[in-house]
């Protein structure tokens, strides 16, 4: 489904966006195309993953972290968990990731279950960028992106030329080819974030799980991520899961939503039909305008009082906070995606 | 446009990403200091003989053309025959100069077994510190020296005197305790370390609890070496069980480098060849689990390469303290956290930290003061090592992470 998805998604943006700034780099997944393809939700596509009255919880808790009747993400699509803080959603995410074993129900990958797999079988079918990963700063990129082959070598396996052309591949995706020889404690937080998300792609699978790939990085890295998450998508047809710390960011970027509220799904479905002023109110206990002008815009005014009846999970100073950055985020990525700036500031870390 | 060409550049690279300069220089460095000590040693001792003599007898032809005698020499008398035999070498005797026998059987293998055991210290100490992903893990931290130190010295003094005949069909093969000794002491570290792993174990095992456990098994067990002087018959054996746990290479002979070779053999031919694994381990450990590495497996085998590697030092050289921290950290500054590099750069620093700490231990007091006293290895290594690392605590910020 590759080819021709890419060319129907990306055909009506291509021509209002103006020509890329940097369409002299030679990296040509930035330079073809500034804009994202646009999101949309297909009905009819099956689910790449599917949960089923998942009890997900850590050992050293007693009750569930997330509880949940049923999960789907939509194959071939990018799908957003969001949420405020400690709703679950990374949770949710480590138990579709086989990281962390859920307590009662099951998870589905492709029409099997998850733990039938061997570990590197799994790891040839899903990657998995987590939120906590070392990078030992002496390691170069391509290094990097060659431990992204793991699973498809044995214990005393040389490189094959198929590693070589993944790693090749999945470099010029994330657009780090020409970082390959930058030892990663070289690298501004953003471009060691990219170069993570090249070993993940020299996995070479078809389903994509990220844990908060853009927190912490600059506008400019954020959405570097999650272009390249795009482009991935519609070239290839990879099902993208991923959870976001900024529902503006998610409305505008994900085909499927799905809001965690305490651990469970409070809704789900295309971001049109999730986003609303009464998700941000219920969920993010935020007052804000949603419009859709036609990109969904969400203008979050102030924090609404804490319900005095709630278990009181999250304390209402840290579930403001994402809706802040947010705020950040749509009025700057609105103005313009790539601008020069951001390019040279990428430049000059080298 | 040029990506062609980039991506063919890109491939050499990826290949040839191994010759590295600053390697290279540290392992000619190392080899300059190791063929530096095994000259002066060779040179001093107590039958007296000049320099050039001394190194002439290194060099002797007569060891050199004849294949049987360092068949001898490496695996003994009747195996070095036997294989010389079904090798198609002759096994006639061959007399040697006065010289060369001193030089070769007294003051070479004492060199060899420098090189062996700095090799299996510096080995083990890289691999525990990916396994733990702590820089100050060692043998010694993991409690897994203490171990095999103690098992090691129950040897020495519950079994000394006793014999183990084990019949071959070529004939029976005499066996002392000491060549069970890098047995019992891979044993003594394996329980050691299997004691930590189990007092560490809370649904996986992390990096800080590994180490605080080998601090409290080594505690203990390093109580008990302590408690089995007091059971020592004479103080000879004393005085031998105080060589071991402190680290020494006195007297050591042609025999030790047959007891040290093998398990150095084993561990290192490994660790090369799972440095790739090791380097995963450094990613994470979540990241090597989403990458399809069973990794408490792993770890637990890459600690049994380690332990061996610990093992075939420690039952020829006792413990010798800092090797095993100190040197993954130098070659660590040197050429990165690479472990296909960092592996190589132990297998010479290793020997070059401990054949010269050897030269010091052994010619200090000679040269000095005339005197003829010799220093146990382990204590310079000490001196030496616990300076040093507090110069690198100092100079680095990030000491501890890795």
């Amino acid at each position: 489904m590759s080819r021709q998805d890419q060319d129907s998604t990306q055909g009506p943006t291509t021509g209002g966006g103006e020509p890329a700034a940097d369409g002299g780099e030679s990296v040509d997944p930035d330079g073809a195309d500034t804009r994202w393809a646009t999101p949309a939700h297909d009905e009819s596509a099956g689910s790449a993953i599917v949960g089923e009255d998942l009890a997900i919880g850590y050992p050293s808790t007693d009750d569930p972290i997330v509880e949940c009747a049923r999960l789907d993400v939509p194959q071939g699509e990018i799908t957003a968990l969001v949420g405020p803080n400690g709703s679950g959603k990374s949770t949710l995410l480590k138990c579709l990731a086989r990281e962390l074993a859920p307590e009662r129900g099951g998870v589905v990958l492709n029409g099997r279950a998850l733990q039938e797999r061997s570990s590197k079988e799994l790891a040839r079918e899903l990657g998995h960028l987590s939120q906590e990963h070392d990078s030992p700063s002496t390691l170069t990129v391509e290094d990097l992106c060659y431990h992204g082959r793991y699973p498809y070598r044995g214990l005393f396996d040389s490189l094959s030329e198929a590693d070589d052309r993944a790693v090749e591949r999945a470099m010029s995706l994330a657009g780090v080819d020409h970082l390959a020889d930058a030892e990663l404690g070289q690298l501004s937080g953003g471009q060691r974030q990219l170069a993570w998300i090249a070993m993940v792609l020299a996995q070479d699978t078809e389903v994509l799980l990220l844990d908060e790939p853009t927190t912490f990085l600059d506008l400019h890295h954020q959405l570097r991520v999650l272009e390249t998450l795009r482009k991935l998508n519609a070239d290839e047809g990879v099902t993208v899961c991923v959870v976001l710390h900024d529902i503006a960011q998610a409305a505008r970027f994900a085909d499927y939503l799905v809001a965690l509220r305490d651990g469970e799904p409070y809704d789900w479905g295309p971001p049109r039909e999730v986003v609303t002023e009464e998700l941000l109110a219920d969920v993010f206990r935020v007052d804000a305008a949603v419009r859709y002008t036609p990109e969904p815009e969400v203008i979050p005014r102030y924090a609404l009082a804490e319900e005095s009846d709630e278990e009181g999970t999250a304390d209402p100073v840290t579930d403001t906070t994402p809706e802040e950055s947010a705020t950040d985020t749509t009025e700057k990525s609105g103005a313009g995606v790539t601008d020069a700036d951001g390019r040279r500031s990428d430049d000059d870390a080298e | 446009m040029a990506t062609d060409i980039d991506t063919a550049t890109d491939r050499q690279r990826g290949r040839a990403s191994l010759v590295d300069g600053r390697l290279l220089s540290l392992c000619l460095g190392s080899s300059f200091v190791v063929v530096a000590s095994l000259l002066v040693q060779v040179s001093f001792g107590t039958y007296s003989m000049s320099i050039p003599e001394a190194w002439g007898a290194v060099a002797d032809a007569a060891v050199w053309t004849n294949p049987q005698v360092l068949f001898r020499f490496l695996l003994g008398e009747g195996l070095g025959n036997i294989v010389a035999s079904t090798l198609g070498f002759s096994t006639a005797e061959v007399d040697l100069a006065t010289a060369t026998n001193i030089v070769w059987n007294i003051r070479l293998p004492r060199v060899f077994v420098a090189i062996l055991a700095g090799m299996a210290l510096a080995v083990s100490g890289a691999i525990f510190q990916a396994v733990t992903r702590n820089e100050l893990a060692s043998p010694f931290i993991l409690g897994v020296s203490s171990g095999a130190g103690l098992t090691v010295l129950l040897t020495l003094v519950v079994f000394s005197g006793a014999t183990f005949v084990v019949p071959l069909t070529a004939g029976a093969v005499v066996l002392d305790p000491t060549a069970l000794l890098p047995f019992t002491a891979a044993l003594g570290g394996a329980i050691a370390f299997a004691l930590v792993y189990a007092i560490a174990w809370k649904g996986g095992t992390s990096p800080v609890r590994l180490v605080l456990a080998g601090v409290v098994v080594s505690t203990v067990f390093q109580s008990l070496q302590r408690a089995l002087f007091t059971f020592a018959s004479d103080i000879g054996v004393v005085q031998q069980a105080l060589a071991w746990t402190t680290g020494s290479l006195t007297g050591v002979g042609w025999g030790q480098v047959r007891v040290a070779l093998p398990g150095t053999l084993l561990a290192v031919v490994l660790a090369l060849l799972l440095a790739r694994q090791l380097n995963v381990l450094l990613l994470g450990e979540k990241t090597a689990r989403s990458l399809g590495m069973p990794v408490e497996r792993m770890r637990l085998g890459l600690s049994v390469v380690a332990i061996v590697a610990a093992a075939a030092s420690i039952a020829v050289a006792g413990i010798v303290s800092f090797v095993g921290l100190i040197v993954p950290h130098v070659v660590r500054n040197v050429v990165g956290s690479d472990y296909r590099k960092l592996i190589v750069g132990c297998l010479f620093v290793g020997p070059a930290l401990l054949c010269a700490a050897d030269v010091g231990a052994r010619l200090f007091f000679e040269v000095v003061f005339d005197q003829p006293q010799q220093l146990h290895v382990g204590i310079v290594t000490g001196l030496v090592g616990g300076p040093y690392f507090l110069y690198l605590m100092r100079k680095q910020d990030t000491m501890g992470e890795l």
